[in-house]
Order: structure tokens, then C-alpha cells, then sequence
């Protein structure tokens, strides 16, 4: 991909994310907020797609776009949660907010140095004959092995636990 | 070529506003989406740093966050269940006990 072409893509999908986001938290519905927090996924896909980690981007698209946010969008439609209140939404947080928005942008701009990190070379991290895909599974299933089994142990232990917590008592 | 610090720029930015929809959203399911917004930021900047440094294992340790994110919201939309069955339509503000 030309160098330009990439940069404006990454730069629209940059601010569309920042944007989304920042719908997503103070929309006062929350459906409409739940509906940017999707958009704000895909934007974050297109992302990974620029920095050349296309099998994170499917996975971000299908996992979290596709799973995650329709369990959290089933669940505030199932649930009938009641509307946020009507007061000031930001009443005595803000302040701190404003702090840790402003801390972590000092923190971005000071990891500008010049010379604090190796200049980049020319493309993804994905190797040079094989393909995205290819790289990740080869550390995952070599280096990552007992990680992946762990991982999978916690989403076992998820499912279970979410089972245990949300089942209905029934010692009356 | 993606500048990589702007990618971490973004990331905080993310960051930030995850954060900032965490403290301020009164509404639980809604908190907990923010919560998503955040550790979709951290994995912005594994990702970044992934293809900054030629390393696989920024993406793999993504992949993990992703997995610990679906376990999250499994277990938090469970204990949302138990919550609005014993005390419907209780506000976030109210909940100071840790047991009942």
C-alpha cells in the first residue's frame, strides 16, 4: 500500500475510533451508545488490518463485534434496565476524568523522544514468506502453548462461574 | 507506513475515554462496556508495538486480552442477572454492601 494512502487511511481511522468513543459515553440511550461502541470495534479492526495483524482484525471483527457486543446488547434489551437518571450524568468525577485524560496524553507525547525507540523498518510484524495467520499460530501453538491451554481453562471457569451466579435460587 | 506513535496516542486517548465512561456512566451494563472500550485500547498499543518491533507476541498477548474479555463479560453479565433479580432497578450509586 502506498505510504501516503496509509497514513490517511490509519489518520480517518484514527479519529472515526476517537469519535465513536466518545459518542459511546455520553449518549444518553443506551442503545444508540451501545450501537457507537460497534462502530468504534470495526474502526479498531481497520487498525489492525494497518499494522498488519489481519488474523487480530477477524478476531476483533468476530469475537468482539460479533459475540461479545450482541451478549452485552441482548443483555440490555432482555434486562429492561431502567433509563440513566435524568440528573447531571458527570456530577463529581469529572475533575479526575480531565486528570487521567490529560496524563495519558502527556504520557503519548513525552514517548515521542527521538531515539527512545528503533526507527521502523519496512513491513508488518508477520514475517516475510509466510503470512499473518501463519506466524500467529506457529507462536501460539509453539512458544504460547501453555498460555493458550490457560486461556482456555479461564473461559471454562467463565462459563461455569457465570452459570453458578446467575442460577436462580431455589432453597425456598 | 502507520506511525506508531500516533497509534499509541490513539491508544490513551482510548484509554482515557474508557475510563472516563467507567467513572461517569450510571447505568452497569453500560460501565462495563467501558470497561471493553478500555482493553480494546490496550490492545491497540500491543498491536502497535507488535508491528513496531517485529515481534509475533504483542499480537498473541492481544489474542489473550481478547479471550480474558469474553470471560469478563460472561461472568459480569452473570453476576447483572443476580444483581437485578434480588434488587431491581437499583442504582450503581446504592450498592455499598458486599453481601446480601
Amino acid at each position: 500500500m502506498p505510504i501516503l494512502a496509509a497514513q490517511t487511511a490509519f489518520y480517518y481511522l484514527a479519529a472515526a475510533s476517537v469519535a465513536s468513543a466518545i459518542l459511546a459515553v455520553t449518549r444518553r440511550n443506551p442503545v444508540h451508545s451501545m450501537l457507537w461502541v460497534l462502530a468504534l470495534f470495526l474502526h479498531v479492526a481497520g487498525i489492525f488490518v494497518l499494522v498488519g495483524a489481519e488474523f487480530l482484525a477477524a478476531v476483533q471483527v468476530i469475537v468482539y463485534a460479533g459475540a461479545i457486543l450482541v451478549f452485552y446488547l441482548f443483555f440490555l434489551m432482555l434486562l429492561d434496565l431502567p433509563a440513566e437518571a435524568a440528573g447531571p450524568r458527570f456530577g463529581a468525577h469529572w475533575p479526575w476524568c480531565v486528570a487521567a485524560g490529560t496524563a495519558f496524553a502527556m504520557l503519548a507525547w513525552y514517548a515521542d523522544v527521538p531515539g527512545l525507540v528503533p526507527p521502523p523498518q519496512r513491513v508488518a510484524a508477520g514475517g516475510s514468506s509466510q503470512g499473518n495467520l501463519a506466524a500467529v499460530g506457529t507462536v501460539l501453538f509453539t512458544q504460547f502453548a501453555l498460555p493458550f491451554e490457560i486461556a482456555s481453562l479461564i473461559l471454562l471457569a467463565a462459563i461455569i462461574g457465570a452459570v453458578v451466579v446467575a442460577k436462580r435460587k431455589t432453597d425456598a | 507506513m502507520v506511525p506508531v506513535g500516533a497509534c499509541l496516542g490513539l491508544s490513551a486517548v482510548l484509554f482515557a475515554i474508557g475510563l472516563f465512561g467507567f467513572l461517569g456512566r450510571r447505568n452497569i451494563i453500560l460501565m462495563l462496556v467501558s470497561v471493553e472500550i478500555m482493553l480494546n485500547a490496550v490492545n491497540v498499543s500491543l498491536a502497535a508495538f507488535s508491528y513496531q518491533l517485529h515481534d509475533m507476541r504483542g499480537q498473541i498477548i492481544a489474542l489473550f486480552v481478547i479471550a480474558v474479555a469474553a470471560a469478563e463479560a460472561a461472568v459480569g453479565l452473570g453476576l447483572v442477572i443476580a444483581l437485578s433479580r434480588t434488587r431491581p432497578g437499583v442504582n450503581v450509586d446504592d450498592l455499598t454492601q458486599l453481601r446480601w
